[in-house]
């Protein structure tokens, strides 16, 4: 379903690379936590994905199309296929609940009859039967974030891109929130989660990707958020590469890249 | 639903922003009453020149008393002189320009004269003896008057050769430089509304961030993104182009129609139908303005 061969981007040429040569396939239906420090490219993985950035080497591919590959006036096309949901839920807040989750079908051109049979089809999934006419600020952290996912997955998308959802939640709040990804994952939408939250990533039992410093530096199937495995199929590149960016502090305005596991 | 859905979103953004969409419209209205008022100008002369240029003669004035010019030497014109005049506008040289031709006399020059400025005090300290006879020519074609002139001026009796025409031109050279002057006006100001637009726009597209944020993230077409905020910069500039017409009709209307034609009535003005022709013209210009200059601040203030 998504596919990086290869992809490197670079934002800044003096700085390192956001991503560095990063190969990685993720299959239809699976769910992938995407995992490390802050600076380590997830945000950068999930803007490729959704063509917000153009690699600067390498091919990435989305439901197994090469995504440099789609003119401009097909990328909505493409992120049709492609819900998000952030960290800050992002919701409008002057619409009601049903609102919010409609606008997503609305601005694509969906008819009435159709918005009035699915938006409450999939609150039911999220769990928010009966807060249809709540504003967003009448509702809890975790409902709002619950009326983002259900916006993200209205237009039934094959891939789920989540940007850290359960940082601003409480650890059982999040929970249910991943019990509604996980719902959404079951019913067949790939999901991947980019995530600082060791309880949950321990919790699920999923696959994990970790990234640091811009490469992959550990794809294990039903993993923890730290790896059992001792660093010692590290490879010579990587070594390389910490080593630089040893001798190299990071540059002003980029968060460091270690400071984020502390922040937790 | 995408047609209501963007027309709601029109509408919102339009109340949202108010005060600036009101500026748009002024700026707009004012700038396009310039450009029209150019326009009308324009009108005003094709028309007068459309009535007068069939009645223009050329006139050759004769020699009357008091007359100081070389001709007149021999004091007023005498009957032999105005007989050499007359063969001579006859002679094949001359009469292959010239349409026709009649005699006015100081008492036909009085008549006129007394109907022209019927208005005026000053026909009751004319009389016939001060006003001087003529020839009155209807030329074939207008722009050979030099030839006339250049025959007539030196024979005898004549006082002077007129081209009314000319007299004409004066005035409308006079009414070209308004034209000109409101049409720089206008472009001072459409100048002005374009740069108004364009922050309308941006300031509207800016309070709007985050509804086109995610826009873009469920995939909307970039016209069901971009399309409200130009309708909105375009909607405001054609109510402006609107007000604009309405002005010039009124101008029509009330000035030209009501007051100046009853104080000038031998003077052909427009029509306030006549200005109307203008009205398409300043919609379109208004928003084609506004389309081009809100297209132009999307391209760089909302990514798509």
């Amino acid at each position: 379903m998504i596919r990086f061969e290869n992809v490197t981007k670079v934002y800044d040429q003096t700085a390192r690379p956001a991503l560095d040569d990063v190969s990685l396939e993720i299959d239809r239906g699976e769910f992938a936590f995407l995992v490390g420090a802050s600076g380590s490219g997830k945000s950068t993985f999930l803007r490729l994905v959704l063509k917000e950035d153009r690699a600067s080497s390498g091919a990435v591919y989305v439901a197994g199309q090469n995504v440099a590959k789609i003119s401009s006036w097909r990328v909505p096309r493409l992120r049709r296929g492609i819900g998000v949901v952030f960290q800050d839920f992002r919701l409008l807040p002057q619409k009601s609940v049903f609102a919010n989750v409609a606008f997503a079908m609305q601005v694509i051109g969906k008819s009435r009859s159709v918005i009035r049979d699915t938006v409450p089809e999939v609150l039911k999934t999220v769990g928010l039967e009966g807060k249809e006419n709540r504003l967003p600020h009448e509702l809890s952290g975790g409902e709002q974030q619950r009326v983002a996912i259900a916006r993200a997955v209205v237009n039934r998308p094959g891939i789920l891109l989540a940007d850290e959802p359960t940082g601003n939640l409480d650890p059982t709040t999040s929970m249910g929130i991943m019990g509604v990804l996980d719902k959404i994952n079951q019913n067949g939408t790939t999901v991947v989660m980019a995530t600082h939250d060791d309880d949950i990533v321990n919790e699920m039992r999923k696959r994990v990707v970790e990234l640091k410093n811009g490469i992959v530096i550990r794809d294990e199937a039903r993993a923890l958020y730290t790896s059992m495995i001792p660093v010692v199929g590290q490879s010579r590149r990587l070594r390389d590469a910490s080593g630089r960016d040893e001798a190299q502090p990071p540059a002003p305005g980029e968060p460091n890249p270690d400071s984020g596991e502390e922040q937790r | 639903m995408r047609l209501a859905f963007i027309l709601g979103e029109i509408g919102s953004g339009l109340r949202r922003n108010i005060t600036m969409v009101v500026s748009v419209i002024l700026v707009t209205f004012v700038s396009l009453t310039f450009v029209g008022a150019a326009g009308m100008l324009q009108l005003q002369i094709n028309q007068m020149k459309g009535y007068w240029y069939d009645k223009v003669q050329v006139a050759i004035f004769l020699c009357s008393d008091g007359s100081t010019a070389a001709g007149c030497a021999t004091g007023p014109v005498t009957p032999e002189q105005q007989d050499n005049l007359q063969t001579l506008l006859e002679s094949p040289a001359v009469a292959q320009y010239v349409n026709d031709f009649q005699y006015e006399s100081k008492d036909e020059a009085y008549k006129h004269f007394k109907d022209q400025f019927s208005n005026s005090p000053i026909v009751d300290s004319v009389t016939p003896d001060q006003l001087p006879s003529s020839f009155r020519i209807n030329m074939k074609d207008p722009e050979k008057y030099q030839i006339i002139s250049e025959t007539f001026s030196s024979q005898p009796g004549v006082e002077t050769v007129i081209d009314q025409r000319q007299l004409l031109e004066r005035l409308f050279s006079a009414m070209n430089a308004a034209s000109l002057v409101a049409v720089s006006i206008a472009g001072v100001m459409i100048v002005c509304a374009i740069l108004l637009i364009a922050t309308t726009i941006r300031l509207s597209a800016f309070s709007r961030r985050r509804e086109t944020g995610i826009m873009r993230l469920v995939g909307a077409s970039k016209i069901v993104i971009q399309l409200p905020f130009i309708l909105e910069g375009v909607i405001a500039a054609v109510i402006g182009a609107a007000l604009a017409s309405g002005t010039l009709w009124a101008v029509a209307h009330f000035f030209l129609g009501e007051y100046l034609s009853k104080q000038y009535p031998d003077t052909a003005f427009i029509s306030p139908g006549q200005t109307l022709i203008l009205a398409p013209a300043l919609l379109i210009l208004g928003g084609s303005l506004a389309g081009i200059s809100s297209l132009l601040t999307l391209r760089r203030y909302l990514k798509v």
